[in-house]
């Protein structure tokens, strides 16, 4: 018989109504990187959102500006991560105009442990702070609860153990700019692949001492839709039937009442409304 | 007084266009009336000491108390304003206990005189208040003990304290005076009221930067400078209050105290003899006119 | 989370329908099992998760502390420094919530500093407990920290204390604290000697601290030291690497 079989989907509704309880589905989210090199830091993110079961957008944007020269990647409540992000950059920058100083990377994660902290988890923003300041080169993870770790490479998101795997088999020290990017695009692709959570493309971010801050949109696209081979669609005719009833217009009004409008502006009625002169 | 008919005088926080507050210098006025205060820093504590005028028979004698305290191991005398004086008293009571209630243990007496500065200096900004009518002699004693922390569970381990520096000088005796700018001063003696120059001159001849004179002989001395003090306004009567801080081992432990009636009677019967006897003496200077004294 | 929760009913016609689910259409980067893996569900049953420890010894104090960090199963942290200076010369261990204690320790650095320059003299030891304990008292509905202070000042030289989950506070000859010194009271008791040498102390700590790393699946990572003296704070770290020897003294 054609068509779509519900079998196991209403033995599933049936064991549920009689109290078994269905397996848990595993984890949805993010995958979110970050890595120290010579003279910078990188940090990288896949970009798949998600709403529930349901991918909510295939190439969203989960590295977010702060400053000029310090980025954060986000995971976690996307619209926290977003707001939370802009709150602080804003404030920074505020910071920045007030003191006369460029912004420090340090300045950026204690405002958000401290705006964080004060929410006590309610914000869902889980974070990786990356930039560069005048005194060096710095790297930090925040958690939603307001705390923060300070490392040479980092994962985030439910994606971060397929990353950490990858950073912690292939990591070295003193990495330079191509090998840190290499390296955190890999971990993002661990995460893609892996995670259920996470998927489509990397997004990387350089932030390096000397030079300006490279944002690299889509710098991977592993998930391409390819071209199908063939024509799926089903040629007129291919349904079959067993009648047909053809129904003319005049016939209609045996169904429904028809009632033809007229061409004038008396469209609708309703009283004129007045307009003091 | 230049000040008067300029204006200037008319509004507390502003100044005068040759940079002084006419307004604090009143308060000043006020102190300069107020029976003479004063505190001694001893070698092993202070001593705080009074001259109250008899304002009637009808009051209470030895009631009526002008020296109040703080905490345990602090007393303040004012000069001045008494209403201000209990003021001020009450507020230097709300730092310290705000002070044990974060730190756990008694406020140093720097500490103390620099909140009480900071508070007094504050009524001289604004128009909607008076300058305090006061010059108060915040006394006290540092304990020189290690102190627990208040509420701690126990009294702790008998071991511990590795690589504690040993006979480091801590804890001592203090004594701070504040005027109703807020300028304030640590002291080896301090006097405020109507008799201060006296006073002053007094407590210069004891040469108490050596920190030499010892509490008791603190004591007796205070009172003789109340006594000095008053002379120049003999035909009243007064009463003299005095209270102490001695060092943990010594008689009051470290805790302000009134100085017991004995001693205090003793100390009295000391001043008056030496005001005497300085008459005689001067007598007997002249008569025998040996030599001159500056 | 894919299908359905255990909440909703069976439509007339078999179907699933779960209404709280379908309104809960938040854009989420994060579910339920991974909210539980960051430790956001059950944050105040949280056992202190790790191994920290000070002492007392002949010339001041010495604080040691294993560096795991977890949410979860997973570790999130296998290099923290749980060791914090709060002052020149006065440190605590963390254990507990890692954002309570961090937010905690940022405070009571706050009000020394401000301690320090206000009343021209280094807050002691007992100013730092005192502050600690206030903290974590009036709030201890809110907190999990588990925090050991200990601090050198040459008046009362090193002294060592301990503010438990409930926020009292202890003044110690040594102290342990979180999930793995359930596992060092009777080695720590029993090896424990009042006026050790600096060497005997920092063996002392370190062997303890590698048998709590031994039994609690929860401590774990290298072994971070600091020696407070007269001469200042130093910095030792001690590697699995080469069973806990070396490198030694960092600063």
């Amino acid at each position: 018989m054609p068509g779509f079989d519900f079998s196991n989907y209403n033995r599933n509704a049936a064991l549920h109504a009689r109290g078994v309880p269905l397996p848990k589905a595993t984890s949805t989210g993010t995958t979110i990187v970050g890595c120290i090199y010579d003279n910078g830091v990188v940090i990288a993110a896949d970009t798949r959102a998600t709403s529930g079961p349901i991918v909510a957008d295939k190439n969203c944007e989960k590295l977010h500006y702060i400053s000029p020269k310090i980025w954060c990647a986000g995971a976690g409540t996307a619209a926290d991560t977003e707001f939370t992000t802009a709150l602080i950059s804003s404030n920074v920058e505020l910071h920045s105009l007030s003191t006369g100083r460029d912004p420090r990377v340090i300045t950026c994660m204690t405002m958000l442990k401290q705006h964080l902290f004060r929410y006590q988890g309610h914000i869902g923003a889980y974070l990786v702070v990356a930039g560069a300041d005048p005194t060096g080169v710095s790297l930090f993870t925040v958690h939603a609860h307001g705390s923060t770790d300070k490392l040479p490479y980092v994962t985030m998101g439910s994606g971060s153990l397929a990353a950490m795997s990858v950073f912690e088999t292939m990591w070295r020290p003193n990495l330079d700019r191509e090998g840190a990017v290499a390296l955190c695009s890999e971990a993002i692709k661990a995460g893609i692949f892996n995670d259920l959570g996470s998927g489509s493309n990397v997004d990387v971010c350089v932030i390096s001492k000397d030079k300006p801050t490279e944002l690299l949109r889509n710098y991977m696209r592993p998930n391409e839709r390819g071209h199908k081979e063939r024509n799926y669609r089903f040629p007129k005719g291919t349904t079959a039937w067993l009648n047909q009833k053809i129904i003319s217009k005049e016939d209609m009004k045996n169904y429904v009442t028809i009632e033809n409008l007229s061409g004038s502006d008396e469209l609708a009625t309703g009283e004129k409304m007045e307009v003091d002169s | 007084m230049t000040s008067i008919g300029t204006g200037y005088d008319l509004s507390n926080s502003v100044f005068s266009p040759d940079g002084r507050n006419f307004q604090v210098e009143y308060a000043v006025k006020a102190v300069e009336n107020g029976g003479t205060a004063i505190g001694i820093r001893c070698k092993g504590g202070v001593v705080l000491a009074v001259e109250k005028i008899i304002t009637s028979k009808l009051l209470k004698p030895g009631a009526n108390k002008r020296i109040a305290t703080v905490d345990r191991h602090v007393g303040i005398v004012s000069s001045g304003l008494v209403p201000d004086g209990r003021h001020f008293v009450s507020r230097a009571r709300d730092e310290a206990s705000s002070w044990r209630g974060t730190y756990k243990g008694p406020i140093p007496i720097s500490a103390l005189a620099n909140r009480l500065g900071g508070y007094v200096q504050a009524y001289t900004l604004y128009s909607s208040v008076r300058p305090f009518g006061v010059t108060s002699i915040v006394g006290g004693w540092d304990s020189e003990a290690e102190l627990a922390v208040d509420g701690q569970v126990g009294t702790g381990p008998k071991s511990g304290a590795g690589g504690k520096v040993e006979g480091a000088k801590v804890g001592g005796p203090g004594l701070f005076m504040i005027e109703p700018s807020g300028l304030y001063w640590g002291y080896y003696g301090a006097a405020t009221g109507k008799g201060r120059q006296a006073a002053k001159a007094e407590l210069e001849k004891l040469d108490l930067s050596a920190e030499k004179l010892s509490l008791h002989d603190g004591v007796k001395e205070a009172a003789r400078i109340i006594y000095v003090a008053h002379e120049d306004s003999k035909d009243k009567e007064f009463e003299l209050e005095m209270t102490w801080i001695s060092s943990l081992d010594g008689p009051t432990q470290g805790r302000h105290e009134e100085v017991p009636r004995e001693l205090l009677d003793e100390a009295e019967k000391a001043a008056r003899r030496a005001l005497e006897g300085d008459d005689e003496e001067d007598e007997g200077a002249r008569g025998s006119g040996e030599q001159m004294e500056e | 989370m894919i299908g359905h929760g255990t909440t909703g009913m069976l439509g007339e016609d078999g179907i699933h329908v779960d209404m709280n689910h379908l309104k809960s259409g938040e854009v989420k980067n994060l579910d339920v099992s991974e909210r539980r893996l960051f430790g956001l569900l059950s944050h105040s049953q949280q056992p202190l998760t790790s191994t920290s420890m000070a002492i007392n010894f002949k010339d001041g104090v010495i604080l040691g502390a294993d560096s795991r960090t977890t949410t979860g199963a997973y570790i999130a942290n296998r290099v923290t420094d749980k060791l914090t200076q709060v002052h020149d010369t006065i440190w605590c261990c963390r254990s507990g919530s890692a954002a309570d204690t961090q937010a905690v320790a940022d405070i009571v650095s706050y009000h020394l500093n401000m301690y320090g320059v206000t009343n021209n003299e280094s807050p002691t030891t007992q100013v730092a407990a005192s502050l600690f304990q206030e903290l974590c008292y009036e709030n201890k509905n809110q907190l999990s920290a588990g925090i050991i202070i200990a601090g050198y000042d040459p008046r009362h030289g090193g002294q060592v204390y301990s503010i438990p989950l409930g926020g009292s506070l202890h003044k110690q000859s040594f102290a342990i604290g979180g999930s793995g010194s359930t596992y060092i009271y009777g080695y720590t008791d029993a090896h424990w000697r009042e006026n050790m040498t600096e060497q005997e102390g920092i063996d002392f700590v370190r062997s303890a601290l590698q048998e709590a790393i031994k039994w609690d699946g929860s401590s774990g990572g290298v072994i971070r030291l600091v020696v407070l003296t007269k001469r200042g704070a130093v910095r030792h770290l001690y590697l699995p690497d080469n069973g806990y020897t070396g490198p030694g003294a960092t600063n």
